[in-house]
């Protein structure tokens, strides 16, 4: 009892984190038109739109004031949760606050995406640099096993980790996953990894014949791709602001 | 115990009626007692290829409606011993069956008949689900094309989360393929999908295989179950299909091109 009596009296502990974070980089202001294209977004890949964070970046744009309120609600209406605003003057800065949003600063230009997140300059308080740097916790995500064919109109997602199908996915099918994607079968349906926004993830399959292939939002339909790369083994990763897919081995 | 069988496929048109027909006739003729329900509530169609269509009194509907009993409704077939049809209604509304209505029958069918053949409508709405629901087995008719291929596909998925089995995580639906108005010079031509092809797609076991042949519209506008046309490559195939759902090992037949020979030619050699 003693022994727990410690831990028993804390209420929290901080932790740092780097947590996969999309961003959402406004390049116009206006609420109707980032709805009417929220709404394609919507349809094309629903999954992605499951209450899922997102930082607002008004970098791109220089209005001084902003349709905050309303272009938080229009994303809303997408299940997108906006839970920060990076960039934009000090108006914007005043109404994230009230809206109980968190506020990052701009990032500067030619500084690496990736390591926005633990940048000390662009944290508001100090006190979160010091955690950062501290604690960097690592965290392990369990891997989704399916075993079998996912079928036309079926969904199969792994929301935090990797997806790994021993089977084919059917065309009309879709496989999902906030990590990366295997399949050791043919791919025919649509596969979208990094759907929380890892640029990271990549997709592998036995055979490529996929109706649609995403990484963090950046798509590829059947259209798009290579027709010599069809009906081999593939991979698929985002790199040079694109999807690049090679022949696997 | 009676194993409740249905015959679905997603996609319209692909023979599934044909196939409910053909292997209930066949079922029976090899003495199991069967029985065939007409679940495409509003188009009934099964009786018109059964040929008992003047026969019909009571349907499905009115049975689950309390107007008439199971017994009052069932069409005990004119060729075959052991075969009843149990018609659909040409006039109600589709939500006139209910889940408890269509468990209350299967239930009290199974005390007296071997195999219950449920003929599913086309779709994959409310009448479809309801038709699988309480599957054993299911016959999955699919034609060699990439639409009823993808359609399948769906249903298979349905089969596997949408039934009763599914739902109370019970031994899983056992699905058969069955490919019909298989026309081997168009696989050949590249018009069709190939035997193979399918297979792969849907990985499931094959049942069975039917050409595309002249002796189904025969039979159908004559009212005879294909079956009963034992000298057609259809009637062959689909006896072989019922041998094999039966537990019997039966080659494949039909699903190449024939050259006709010498001996085919004069005697016609089963395929017509
Ligand atoms: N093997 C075959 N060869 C030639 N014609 C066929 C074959 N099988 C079915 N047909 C024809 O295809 C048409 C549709 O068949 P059927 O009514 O059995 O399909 P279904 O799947 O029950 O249709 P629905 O979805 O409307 O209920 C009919 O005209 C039938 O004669
Ligand atoms: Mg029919």
């Amino acid at each position: 009892m003693s022994l727990n009596a410690n831990s028993a009296d804390i209420a929290f502990t901080f932790k740092g984190g780097m947590l996969p974070m999309t961003v959402m980089e406004l390049s116009s202001a206006d609420p109707e038109h980032i709805r009417s294209q929220l709404a394609g977004k919507l349809s094309q890949s629903p999954a992605f739109f499951q209450h899922t964070p997102v930082v607002l970046s008004v970098e791109k744009l220089d209005e001084p004031h902003l349709a905050l309120e309303r272009i938080c609600a229009v994303c809303r209406d997408h299940k997108l949760l906006p839970v920060a605003v990076r960039g934009g003057a000090e108006p914007v800065r005043q109404s994230a606050w009230a809206l109980g949003l968190g506020w990052f600063a701009p990032v500067e230009e030619g500084r690496s995406r990736l390591l926005e997140s633990v940048d000390t300059t662009a944290t508001p308080d100090d006190a979160i640099d010091e955690v950062e740097a501290a604690d960097q916790e690592v965290v392990a995500v369990a891997t989704r096993l399916f075993r079998g064919t996912v079928r036309s109109g079926q969904q199969v997602s792994a929301s935090e980790g990797d997806l790994v199908v021993i089977g084919a996915v059917n065309a009309g099918a879709e496989v999902l996953a906030a990590g990366s994607i295997h399949v050791y079968g043919a791919l025919r349906g649509r596969a979208l990894a990094g759907i929380h926004g890892n640029t990271q993830a990549g997709i592998y399959c036995r055979e490529l014949e996929a109706e649609l292939l995403s990484v963090a939002g950046n798509y590829k339909r059947l259209e798009d791709i290579d027709s010599q790369l069809l009906g081999r083994a593939a991979e698929v990763h985002f790199a040079k602001e694109q999807l690049e897919i090679k022949p696997l081995g | 115990m009676a194993k409740i069988i249905v015959v679905t496929s997603g996609k319209g048109g692909v023979g599934k009626t044909t196939s409910a027909a053909a292997i209930s006739t066949g079922l029976a003729l090899r003495g199991k007692k069967t029985v065939v329900i007409d679940f495409d509530v509003g188009l009934r169609n099964l009786d018109l290829i059964m040929g008992c269509e003047r026969r019909v009194v009571y349907d499905l509907v009115n049975v689950i409606q309390g107007e008439a009993g199971l017994n009052q409704a069932l069409i005990r077939d004119k060729r075959v011993e052991n075969l009843f049809i149990l018609p659909a209604s040409q006039t109600r509304d589709k939500d006139a069956l209910t889940q408890e209505g269509v468990e209350r029958i299967l239930e009290q069918l199974k005390q007296d008949f071997d195999f219950i053949l449920c003929d599913s409508p086309a779709g994959i709405e409310r009448g479809a689900q309801l038709a699988m629901y309480f599957a054993d087995e299911a016959i999955v008719v699919t034609n060699p094309e990439v639409s009823s291929v993808r359609d399948s596909d769906r249903i298979l998925g349905l089969l596997g989360s949408k039934t009763r089995r599914a739902e109370q995580s019970l031994d899983p639906v056992k699905e058969h393929l069955l490919i019909t108005r298989y026309n081997p010079s168009r696989v050949t031509s590249g018009d069709m999908l190939t035997l193979d092809d399918i297979r792969e797609i849907l990985s499931i076991d094959l049942l069975g295989l039917i050409p595309e042949s002249e002796a189904v519209l025969r039979a159908s506008n004559q009212g005879v179950p294909v079956t009963h046309d034992a000298a057609s490559d259809a009637g062959q195939a689909y006896s072989d299909t019922v041998s094999r759902l039966l537990g019997e090992d039966m080659p494949l037949r039909f699903h190449e091109v024939q050259r006709k020979g010498l001996l085919n030619r004069m005697f016609g050699g089963g395929r017509r």
